[in-house]
């Protein structure tokens, strides 16, 4: 909780008694990274499919990706803040998503396997991302841009409990 | 090409042969450590519709090419032998135990795999019988087990009665409490009763042939396959010329086919309370026997189609963690095993009975606004609930109505679109193992979904101790 809030969500359900953590503040930085990284070579691929056509085409496609790109910028820092993860008594909670906003709640006892997971951006940054299977394949849980060693040291505290709390299917 | 087997004890068809159908004899008193083989003719069914087909193929050459050299006869025969040798040396290196609670299966001669089933965490155990099979007096074990996409055991094939033996004394074997513990395979029950022992079935459903084909046609692949029908016939005649229609037939047969593959894989259905479980049967010419054990479905779904509805039909369908065990038909993994294919309305309630005791109706109605959002499937939009059950109705051409276990809840989401937001409604879904069951609690008012969600989880963890 030590970041900024700069769009927070507004209040959701149970926030009464939970304590969201956040990923980490670099995590803006690493999307805005991949960000930068799809738009640029698809302005420049569509800008210079376009230009074969001519040469205003060409330039306006390219920049018209460009500015779908910043407009996707835009909503990263409101995206990025909306994750958030709360480690309850029996079940972890995350939360994500603007538009449409999500929280799931998964036992503990119900985790099949947890894997940490770090792309190269990630990786540079030194963030990683922790995902929880269950035994549902619709039951999505990650958690990105944690700090590689808090990833390390959730995914072994949720396995322990998960462990104690194991449940047969 | 017996010469490299590995581990090649009793490695002449003959003995192998006593030791098929006499060794199942020895084993089903007590566990007897031995290995046994398949039945020696398990390679001509597995090779099935592809041997036939190269027979035919072989036999149509053979005449057309009568007056010609066999150049290419001989090629086809050399195609046959190394398809027949492959399925022999496979069998000949097929072998499989029953010990310790614990199917092993080893199989493969290149790439040689031993397979182990603890028998404690098998999901259900099936019987089938293809076509094929049931003319040799064949039939196939199948085991699943809860993974999603792994593949779970395969015996194909032993003898018919061997199988039902085999069938009977590994459910036997799998009877641990209703909700095995994952991390102890030791809790399961030792080798619990005689096989011998009297069976009491009590039957529950069987599907009326005639109402299977008429739901089927009043299906929606059912009408598309009369529409696509209608349509090349009116094309022909319109045209006069027939030909035309040729260029689409195979798609039409494709269609046919997978009307023809439901009809025959539900025909016939008959479901039965046994002491192991359900009791599931199935199938015209390729024959289907599931048990179901108590305490292992994890959701029950009721979809009542548009036209059905007209007649007062109902489907019945269960979900049982663990893959489809038919994935070459599309069509069939998509959906959910059914135990009522079709039926009256009392039919289906009968048998939720059966599988649901006390279970809750959809009663509790979303509120006004949803109307907004979901402005057909409004109609039926529910939910309703207990402290073991939640039930969730939506869908305005077909209606489907899922009741989730609480003690089954794998995960439990909340989620909110924009469109919701606005009008201050918001969706809890459930999840339970497997692919396909999701209770949906659609469209409720935000503030009872946030109430939704704070009180499942501690619902289904308060279920979830009651049942261990």
């Amino acid at each position: 909780m030590s970041i900024a809030e700069p769009g927070s969500p507004p209040a959701e359900p149970g926030d009464a008694d939970v304590v969201w953590q956040r990923p980490s503040p670099l995590l803006l930085r690493a999307r805005r990274i991949q960000t930068v990284l799809v738009t640029v070579p698809v302005a420049l691929a569509g800008g210079l499919a376009g230009m074969a056509g001519s040469a205003p085409l060409g330039i306006g496609l390219g920049f018209g990706l460009v500015l779908v790109g910043l407009v996707w910028e835009r909503f990263l820092a409101r995206r990025v803040a909306a994750w958030g993860y709360a480690e309850r008594n029996q079940d972890l909670m995350v939360r994500r998503g603007v538009l449409i906003r999500r929280q799931s709640v998964i036992p503990y006892g119900r985790m099949q396997f947890i894997d940490v997971t770090a792309g190269p951006v990630e990786r540079s940054l030194g963030l990683a991302t922790v995902r929880m299977h269950t035994a549902a394949a619709a039951s999505d849980a990650r958690i990105p841009g944690l700090d590689r060693a808090e990833a390390a040291k959730l995914r072994d505290q949720l396995a322990s409990l998960g462990e104690a709390q194991a449940a047969g299917l | 090409m017996t010469g490299p087997l590995p581990g090649g004890s009793a490695g002449s068809a003959g003995s192998a042969d006593s030791a098929g159908s006499a060794g199942l004899a020895d084993s089903a008193g007590d566990n007897v450590a031995g290995w046994h083989r398949l039945h020696p003719l398990s390679p001509v069914v597995r090779a099935g519709r592809r041997l036939l087909s190269i027979v035919i193929a072989v036999v149509a050459l053979f005449l057309l090419n009568q007056h010609q050299e066999g150049g290419a006869l001989v090629g086809d025969l050399v195609v046959v032998t190394l398809a027949l040798v492959g399925g022999v040396v496979s069998w000949l290196v097929t072998r499989w135990q029953v010990a310790d609670g614990v199917l092993r299966i080893e199989t493969g001669l290149v790439r040689r795999q031993s397979l182990r089933f603890p028998l404690s965490q098998v999901q259900a155990i099936d019987v089938v019988q293809s076509g094929l099979a049931r003319v040799l007096g064949l039939a196939e074990i199948q085991l699943r087990m809860a993974g999603a996409d792994s593949s779970g055991g395969r015996l194909a094939c032993l003898s018919r009665a061997d199988a039902e033996q085999l069938r009977r004394r590994l459910l036997s074997m799998t009877r641990a409490p209703a909700v095995a513990t994952v991390a102890l395979p030791d809790a399961a029950s030792p080798a619990g009763e005689p096989v011998g022992a009297q069976e009491t079935e009590r039957l529950l459903f069987r599907v009326r042939p005639g109402r299977l084909a008429g739901a089927i046609a009043l299906s929606r692949a059912g009408a598309f396959a009369a529409i696509v029908i209608i349509a090349m016939a009116l094309v022909a005649a319109l045209t006069g010329q027939p030909g035309i229609v040729a260029s689409f037939l195979p798609f039409g047969i494709g269609i046919v086919l997978a009307v023809w593959r439901q009809f025959n894989g539900e025909f016939g259905t008959t479901v039965a309370a046994a002491p192991d479980g359900l009791r599931l049967r199935s199938g015209l010419v390729q024959t289907t026997a599931e048990t179901i054990r108590p305490g292992r479905v994890q959701g029950v779904r009721l979809v009542e189609p548009l036209v059905w509805r007209a007649f007062g039909w109902c489907r019945l369908e269960v979900d049982v963690a663990g893959p489809r065990q038919r994935r070459e038909d599309r069509s069939e993994s998509q959906r959910l095993r059914a135990l009522i294919p079709v039926g009256s309305r009392a039919e289906a309630e009968q048998m939720l009975g059966e599988l649901l005791s006390a279970r809750p109706a959809p009663s509790r109605r979303p509120p006004r606004s949803a109307r907004w959002k979901a402005p057909l499937t409004y109609h039926f939009l529910a939910w309703g609930g207990d402290d073991r059950y939640v039930v969730a109705s939506r869908g305005r051409v077909c209606r489907k109505t899922t009741w989730v276990p609480l003690e089954k809840v794998q995960s439990i989401r909340w989620l909110q679109g924009p469109f919701q937001r606005r009008l201050g409604l918001a969706s809890v879904r459930l999840d339970v193992a497997g692919k396909r069951v999701t209770a949906s609690i659609q469209d409720r008012d935000a503030a009872e979904a946030q109430e939704i969600l704070g009180r499942l989880p501690v619902l289904a963890r308060d279920a979830r101790i009651r049942a261990a």
